[in-house]
């Protein structure tokens, strides 16, 4: 293992750092929180700082109890996970605890904190997040447990970690261009990091069983392989003619990622770019978003392009492009969306058709 | 394993910078040298890798009789003050600002060698103390600061380097083998940065967040070649593929560099893309 506070290499059942001297814990407190003690939680999610008299293990009642923390159960506003008081941040999803929340008087939330070096547990193995401004996902894989990634997101990993291609059986089916998707999938014990090459946010989405989520194409970083995966056609796009020219084009991409937890918990990691934001649409209630800046989506949330055009004495209604393209986002559920996005294709060019839209001229 | 001392301070009220190992006087908040907080604990991820210190907002360090500044955050500017009869060498486009009367010239390359770069010589510019001079890269990303000690060696990603100070030799060394040239992702040079008797300052630009961590003597590491950013000389670099089969397209190769100890090593999170196909 390695010293916390120096870096140095130390033998495994060291107390103290032989380079810099500093006592190294048995769980260093801020870097790795141990997972969540259930003699703290009570059946009925009631609050008892007292643990159920049960033989204690000597690395949890060796943990000092964090000061002044009243409550004993802290519930994370980013993912849901309940989590002891004691800790700092939500440990399923790493967004920190004991900040207050942002929200905009708009309704959204920015996606909280998250503090360096967090841990993030996932069953035997664990994830770390390093970094600020393109931050590094340093995972831990236990012996047995893999995960599977995409191109050009490994950063560096321990040679004892193995990688092969994915089965192509199953759900890799999707074929871009004439190019095959590759995912690779990577096996434990050892560590292994990810990072993209963008500055932004990387967003640790836990997925409950049986709990889904759709993705916009290429934001996939990393899942666990208790995620699976599958894709289906966006239906929203856009043709635009030019001359004898007719291109179509996606707003969204042609295909939209679906990630399922079928039975057990997973995580699953997506790299977005700039500040990220996400918001709770009530059954029925819409947000129009630029197409570009969406993150990801609960299933249930309905989407379809919206034109909105300003109203005007000058032009005539002949302007095509005097006119604004959104996605129209209808609830309940979920909407994420990205400060960084690029323009739409197409977007001011003449169109010949589109998919189901809306219209509103003013 | 260096020998055991105190971290944080000795009976002569001094305290070690643990970046870079630099001595200061007690009640510092910055490392004179390096500009690493000391009053922070260090982030050290559980598999090893250190994260480079944040530089705080206009933190200010000392070199020869000169001193730099580090200003902003996001892209940030090292900002030199120099003394007189100091001088330090960049590469082209790094500086943001200077002073009228700084005086600027060209470093004569040992053995009148010039590398090129599509039909461009490749110059080293030096210019001497005593005004101001400023730097950036166009880039989001973290300034390294590497204080060299006397007798140090040090092996840089080409192009990564803002400035050096002139106690430090400069020489780059050519990669060894095809294979390392085309997918090692940073083309046939390295820069080398040798101190002789003479301390020195070495500033890097690394894109992204920059993490170290010391390789013990036949430990090894795969790095993607693209997030290389420094080793020391003794560590050895060389690029392999990992070959993945698809079963139906005839497979795609990754290419990783395997890094052996002993030695430091430095990566950016914000890497270069380069093609494996």
């Amino acid at each position: 293992m390695f010293c916390t506070h120096c870096g140095s290499r130390i033998p495994e059942a060291a107390n103290f750092c032989v380079s810099c001297g500093a006592r190294v814990a048995a769980t260093p407190v801020p870097l790795s929180d141990p997972p969540i003690d259930p003699r703290y939680i009570t059946p009925t999610g009631a609050q008892s700082l007292d643990p159920a008299p049960t033989p204690a293990e000597p690395s949890v009642s060796a943990a000092p109890p964090a000061p002044a923390r009243s409550n004993a159960i802290a519930t994370c506003r980013w993912c849901g996970a309940v989590s002891d008081g004691f800790r700092e941040s939500c440990s399923k999803c790493g967004a920190a605890l004991d900040v207050p929340e942002d929200t905009a008087d708009s309704g959204w939330i920015e996606v909280p904190g998250r503090k360096d070096m967090t841990k993030i547990q996932l069953g035997n193995s664990s994830c770390q997040i390093e970094g600020t401004f393109v931050p590094v996902a340093d995972i831990n894989l236990a012996a047995g447990d893999s995960i599977y990634f995409t191109h050009h997101v490994l950063l560096w990993k321990e040679p004892r970690v193995t990688v092969t291609t994915m089965p192509m059986a199953g759900a890799w089916k999707r074929v871009f261009a004439g190019l095959p998707l590759v995912m690779t999938q990577a096996a434990g014990p050892g560590h292994i990091a990810f990072s993209k090459d963008d500055p932004g946010e990387l967003l640790p989405v836990p997925l409950q069983p049986g709990e889904e989520i759709d993705v916009r194409e290429h934001l996939f970083l990393v899942a666990t392989s208790s995620i699976t995966y599958d894709w289906f056609p966006t239906n929203v796009w856009l043709q635009s003619q030019q001359d004898n020219e007719t291109e179509t084009h996606y707003p969204i991409g042609m295909f939209m990622d679906r990630f399922t937890a079928p039975q057990d918990p997973g995580l699953l990691l997506l790299h977005a770019a700039g500040n990220v934001f996400v918001r709770n649409l009530a059954p029925g209630e819409t947000i129009l978003i630029k197409p570009t800046a969406l993150v990801f989506k609960d299933p249930a949330v309905e989407m379809h392009l919206h034109f909105e055009r300003p109203g005007t004495t000058f032009f005539g209604w002949g302007n095509w492009a005097n006119r604004y393209l959104w996605l129209r986002m209808i609830g309940p559920g979920r909407v994420a969306i990205q400060s960084v996005f690029e323009p739409v294709e197409g977007e001011a060019r003449n169109l010949s058709s589109c998919s189901y839209a809306t219209e509103q001229r003013w | 394993m260096a020998n055991p001392q105190s971290p944080t301070s000795d009976s002569f009220d001094r305290i070690v910078c643990q970046w870079c190992q630099g001595m200061n006087p007690k009640g510092a908040l910055a490392c004179q040298a390096c500009g690493a907080p000391l009053d922070i604990r260090n982030l050290v991820s559980e598999s090893g890798w250190r994260e480079a210190p944040r530089i705080r907002d206009m933190t200010e360090i000392h070199f020869g009789s000169s001193t730099c500044q580090v200003e902003g955050e996001i892209v940030p500017v090292a900002e030199i003050n120099l003394g007189q009869g100091d001088s330090i060498f960049f590469e082209h486009h790094v500086m943001l600002w200077k002073d009228e009367q700084v005086p600027l010239g060209v470093m004569q390359l040992s053995g009148g060698l010039q590398r090129a770069f599509g039909g461009m010589p490749f110059l080293i510019t030096m210019a001497g103390g005593p005004g101001r001079i400023a730097f950036s890269r166009d880039a989001t990303g973290e300034l390294v600061l590497l204080p060299l000690h006397p007798g140090m060696e040090l092996d840089v990603r080409e192009h990564a380097f803002l400035l050096a100070s002139h106690h430090i030799s400069y020489s780059f060394v050519r990669v060894n083998g095809l294979v390392n040239i085309l997918f090692g992702g940073q083309g046939m040079y390295m820069d080398r940065f040798v101190t002789g008797n003479e301390p020195g300052l070495l500033i890097l630009h690394g894109y992204g967040n920059v993490f170290e961590r010391r390789l013990a003597a036949g430990e090894t590491i795969m790095v993607e070649p693209g997030a290389f950013l420094y080793k020391d000389s003794t560590v050895t670099m060389e690029v392999e593929f990992q070959r993945l089969g698809t079963g139906l397209f005839g497979g795609t190769n990754m290419a990783l560099a395997r890094m052996t100890g002993p030695g430091r090593i430095g990566i950016q999170s914000m890497y270069v893309h380069h093609h494996t196909e």
